[in-house]
């Protein structure tokens, strides 16, 4: 086990930021935080890094007790914060090599380290500039560079894509994963549910402080009892035929707006031959036809009632 | 790991502009307006031959020779135009002179103002007449010392001694330039309020990465403070260098000692930033706000705005010298100037060093904390 | 007029910083209240010297030395420390140190010629006036002594006195001619130099880097505004600010010199530091343009003040000021502010030369106005080309 907490309470007055949270994270796996703003993943991070005091509770990491001396410990973690945290006066370059220093003494290792962590973000022809110089996703890119050059064990990377761009944005989540490929374990955070869902192998949803559901996003799906959506391009729709997908078995809830009928459903394997079965029979004149899984979002909206994103 | 921290800190403060400005080309602009400024008042009472004019209708000879004596040589006291009246007035109009003497039945002084000037004309005159007096008395008493009385009028015995004291010639615009050192290193605050800012996880987001590295925090502290120290110290000596030879400020005879105050003083100002970078709330522009807001009051009271504000604050608040750590160390440098003996300046180094302390420990108190309660 | 608008949000977001200068303001002008004591003086007066005066002995000679003494010199009474001494002589609390040592009366009667101990700052005035007025005793003293015999030193002390008593006449060519030099109010408008023109630039300083923001220049450009409407709303803005500021700094100016209101040159003190104010205002729209970024600004803003208002007077009258550092100054219109209000305390009539003088101070400084105005005009068109 990488990282273990129990029981883990932090209060800010009256505020509960993180309220009993269990959270146990295996050795090479990418560790999905996910949660809207304010639902207590960066508290928990600075929690688990020995930053801020907690009310309750207990942290391990690397199944040793956690503390600002466990030096042995802080070494092997790779830390990318959610803001950027450089210096405005040292160049990509210095960065990079300032950060890997507080971890690596020996110079050329070092050098060599630096360099492979620029090559890895993609940053070559940018070694001299300063951060001033460096547009949003790029600024991203030396910041996750800074906390993974000395190739740690564990990488927590706490919303590192926030106002990235498009290009930036993929070039990172590609590069997480093949941090995980190489050895290390990640934990990220994040409020946008594609990515996690897209690169996490494990995933925990908070709210609130507290945790609403774990595991991967296939067990988390499975929790719900919404199952697929069907939009059907119709240009004419009889009431008897809306009747009939009104009734049927697993249907949740059926809208026409003239032009598309969207159709929800528990989960069910026929419901879209049905819908289909349906259709040609009764000779309906269909456009696209259109079919969606759950996706987190709806997971969180049916437990919390909530969209993750205001 | 001492390195590396130490040479990074050194190129991230150098890099600076806003830092390098406050801390060294501020000080060493202040002091040229100073020195541009203050060129005038060093001179202000400074014995200057006074110019006068002598009108001279009665022709009495002894009082011709009297105002010639005084207005010949090197230790002259005037300088003396012989004129009419008409072309005397005008000089006096137009302030070219202080004063005519009219030598008529009777001797008479034109001024145009009152003033030191005036005044020593009227001295000189007054004795004139007075030595007339005396000898008229002189012989009513004693006709037979008619033989030696012009030899006793002639003789002029020096009955005042000089007795220096201290070593220096009390050049009142020194004070300014001491408020003004005592100042800069006090400056070198903006370096102890960007380390705190540097080392508290609470503070900024660079601290709180540092804080998860695997380095001890107090050590990563020291180590960037030395970087600042460091260059603080070459700042002042930079400063101190510049004062002296290209300005001329005076600081005494004891180099040794003036250095060695400019680094404790420096040492005291930067554990005065950290102390107010540990202790202020708020965010770093607060922070310098205070630095500033703090460091200009002290430089007023201890004269650098205006130079006999330290002593007023001196004579009627003494204690109130002794609680301003600019004060101490503007008055370190002023005793190391002025005063022959070294008890004061030890006084004011003990002051400082005592201050030093008393910073250093609230603020090690302060940062020895670990975790936060919110970052 | 949305930009104007906008404008006077900026303004009010800063005034916070701004009351920290008009604050410093009235401390300092509160200050000089207290500090001054207007000397009011007709016709000739004697200067004195202040002399601290120990003597290790009382005789009637020491006695009358210290009477022909009282006329020149103003006893400081103060305690014998060599510190507390040194203190005073460096502050110019006493300007003369004057010891009378033992047996000094015994050896003079002998015909020794013994000597006064004098601390002194060397070369100063006071130091050749008193050294004038003991000499001059003692010298006296001794002619009685050598030519007299058997003179006691009672009789000499007598003697000395009643020679000394010999006065000569002074004439005052004119009155001064300024009756209302001693005022204050020329002091606090010449501070007001300092302040406002810190406080104009920064303020004019905040509004530029809003709208030179290349950014925001580019989406202005894009608005419905033309260029030369935009300017004029900012132009407008600075101005009602500049006028505001010297509303409350010219008021404040003159709640402090309030006895002085009914004076005749007052009006001319706050024409001149309305002209002042426009001069200042122009300055800052060039420094704006020049350059960018707040912390420089900052830095601008207290170099160009504290530098200008040092070598122009504002702090330091302009007498004691160097020729060579009032000719760099008159390349400032700080300086002619300065110069215009002297030349204002001066004032008593609608004409003359120093009414001319007045006049061409105030001229001189709208010459500056409009060179700062041109200048910004052609930076600001050079970098629009780039």
């Amino acid at each position: 086990m990488i990282v273990e907490v129990k029981n883990l309470v932090k209060r800010y007055g009256d505020l509960v930021a993180v309220d009993d949270l269990d959270l146990e994270v295996m050795e090479g796996e990418i560790f999905g935080l996910l949660g809207p703003n304010g639902s207590g993943k960066t508290t928990a991070i600075n929690c688990i890094l020995s930053l801020l005091k907690f009310d309750n509770g207990e942290i391990k990491v690397f199944g040793k007790p956690m503390s600002p001396e466990a030096y042995d410990i802080k070494k092997d973690i790779g830390i990318v914060m959610q803001e950027v945290a450089v210096f405005n006066e040292l160049t990509v370059y210095e960065n990079i090599d300032y950060f890997c220093g507080l971890y690596i003494t020996d110079k050329s290792e070092r050098k060599k380290l630096v360099e492979e962590a620029i090559a890895f973000v993609g940053l070559g022809d940018f070694k001299k500039f300063y951060p001033k110089k460096l547009s949003g996703g790029l600024l991203r890119r030396l910041n996750i560079a800074c906390g993974i050059s000395h190739k740690p064990k564990l990488i927590i990377l706490d919303e590192p894509t926030v106002a990235v761009d498009p290009q930036s944005r993929n070039k990172i989540l590609e590069g997480i994963v093949e941090l995980n490929k190489n050895g290390a374990t990640v934990i990220y955070t994040s409020h946008y549910m594609e990515e996690v869902e897209q690169i996490c192998s494990r995933i925990m949803i908070l709210d609130n402080g507290k945790v609403i559901a774990t595991g991967t996003k296939e067990e988390l799906k499975e929790m719900i009892s919404l199952g697929e959506k069907i939009t059907l391009q119709v240009f004419e729709m009889e009431d008897t035929h809306m009747n009939f997908f009104k009734t049927m078995e697993n249907a949740v809830s059926v809208d026409y707006d003239g032009k598309f009928l969207v159709m929800k459903f528990q989960k069910g394997n026929s419901n879209l031959e049905q819908v289909l079965d349906y259709v040609k029979s009764h000779k309906i004149n269909f456009g696209k036809i259109h079919t969606e899984m759950p996706t987190l979002n709806d997971v969180f909206l049916e437990i919390t009632g909530k969209e993750l994103r205001d | 790991m001492f390195y590396h921290i130490f040479k990074y800190r050194l190129k991230v403060l150098l890099r600076s502009k806003e830092m390098i400005f406050w801390t060294l080309l501020f000080p060493i602009a202040l002091s040229i307006f100073f020195n541009l400024a203050f060129s005038g008042l060093r001179n202000q009472d400074s014995f200057n031959i006074i110019n006068i004019a002598f009108v001279d209708n009665a022709n009495d000879p002894n009082f011709s020779e009297a105002i010639n004596s005084v207005s010949e040589g090197e230790d002259r006291i005037f300088n003396m135009i012989r004129t009419d009246l008409e072309n005397a007035e005008k000089l006096l109009e137009n302030d070219e002179i202080s004063g005519i003497i009219v030598s008529d039945e009777n001797i008479t002084l034109t001024v145009n103002s009152s003033g030191i000037n005036q005044s020593i004309i009227k001295s000189f005159i007054d004795q004139y007449k007075q030595v007339t007096s005396t000898a008229t008395r002189i012989l009513s008493q004693n006709p037979q010392a008619a033989a030696d009385l012009p030899a006793e009028i002639a003789t002029r015995i020096s009955y005042t001694k000089s007795d220096p004291m201290g070593k220096s010639e009390l050049d009142i615009v020194l004070n300014y330039f001491y408020a003004l050192i005592a100042m800069t290193c006090f400056y070198g605050g903006f370096f102890g309020v960007e380390e705190i800012n540097q080392i508290q996880a609470n503070l900024s987001k660079r601290a709180a990465r540092v804080n998860v590295a695997p380095i001890h925090k107090l050590k990563s502290f020291i180590y960037s403070l030395s970087a600042s120290a460091l260059i603080q110290l070459i700042e002042i000596t930079v400063f101190l260098t510049f004062l002296i030879f290209v300005l001329g400020v005076k600081f005494g005879e004891n180099m040794g000692l003036v250095i060695l105050t400019t680094f404790i003083g420096s040492l005291t100002g930067i554990s005065f930033g950290s102390f107010i970078g540990a202790v202020v709330k708020g965010n770093e522009n607060t922070k310098t706000g205070v630095l500033i807001g703090v460091t200009m009051i002290g430089s007023f009271l201890s004269g650098m705005m205006f130079g006999e504000m330290k002593y007023i604050v001196q004579t009627n608040a003494p204690i109130l010298s002794y609680l301003n750590p600019i004060n101490l160390l503007g008055d370190a440098f002023y005793s190391l100037y002025i005063y022959d003996t070294y008890n004061r300046y030890y006084t004011n180094i003990a002051g400082l060093l005592v201050f030093t302390i008393i910073f250093s420990i609230s603020t090690y108190l302060i940062i020895r904390r670990r975790k936060y309660a919110s970052i | 007029m949305p930009v104007f608008k906008l404008c006077l949000k900026i303004f009010k977001k800063n005034i916070p910083v701004m009351m920290i200068y008009f604050g410093l303001f009235i401390a300092v002008s509160i200050m000089m209240i207290t500090m001054s004591t207007p000397t009011d003086q007709t016709g000739f007066s004697v200067s004195k010297a202040r002399v601290a005066f120990f003597s290790e002995e009382n005789t009637p000679l020491v006695e009358g030395l210290k009477t022909s003494l009282a006329e020149n010199a103003d006893f400081i009474d103060i305690e014998d420390d060599q510190e507390i001494l040194q203190d005073s002589l460096y502050y110019r609390k006493i300007n003369y140190v004057l010891r009378i040592p033992q047996n000094f009366t015994a050896d003079f009667m002998t015909g020794a010629d013994p000597k006064v101990i004098k601390t002194s700052i060397p070369g100063s005035t006071s130091n050749v006036y008193v050294d004038l007025k003991i000499e001059s005793y003692l010298n006296t003293a001794r002619m009685y002594l050598d030519l007299i015999p058997g003179i006691s030193q009672e009789k000499i002390k007598s003697q000395v006195l009643s020679d000394m008593a010999e006065e000569t006449e002074v004439e005052m060519l004119r009155r001064d001619s300024s009756g209302s030099e001693t005022g204050l109010m020329q002091y606090f408008f010449n501070y007001l130099a300092y302040t406002f023109m810190f406080i104009i630039i920064m303020g004019v300083s905040v509004i530029m880097l809003v709208f030179n923001d290349p950014i925001i220049k580019q989406r202005n450009s894009c608005s419905p505004f033309s260029t030369t409407k935009i300017n004029l709303q900012i132009f407008l803005s600075i101005l009602l600010f500049t006028f505001f500021s010297w509303i409350v700094l010219a008021g404040l100016s003159l709640t402090f010199a309030i006895d002085e209101i009914p004076n005749f040159n007052t009006k001319y003190y706050v024409l001149n530091s309305l002209i002042f104010a426009l001069t200042s205002s122009a300055l800052s729209y060039l420094i704006a343009s020049l350059v960018k970024g707040r912390e420089a600004m900052i830095a601008i803003a207290n170099v160009v003040t504290l530098g200008s208002s040092f070598i122009s007077g504002v702090f330091i009258p302009q007498d004691l000021l160097s020729e060579g550092v009032l000719k760099i100054a008159s390349f400032l219109p700080t300086y002619w502010f300065v110069r215009g209000n002297r030349m204002i305390s001066m004032l008593m009539e609608k004409s003359g030369p120093v009414f001319d003088e007045m006049v061409s101070s105030m001229l001189i400084q709208l010459g500056f106005a409009f060179g700062f105005f041109i200048l910004t005009m052609i930076v600001s068109k050079k970098k629009r080309s780039v």
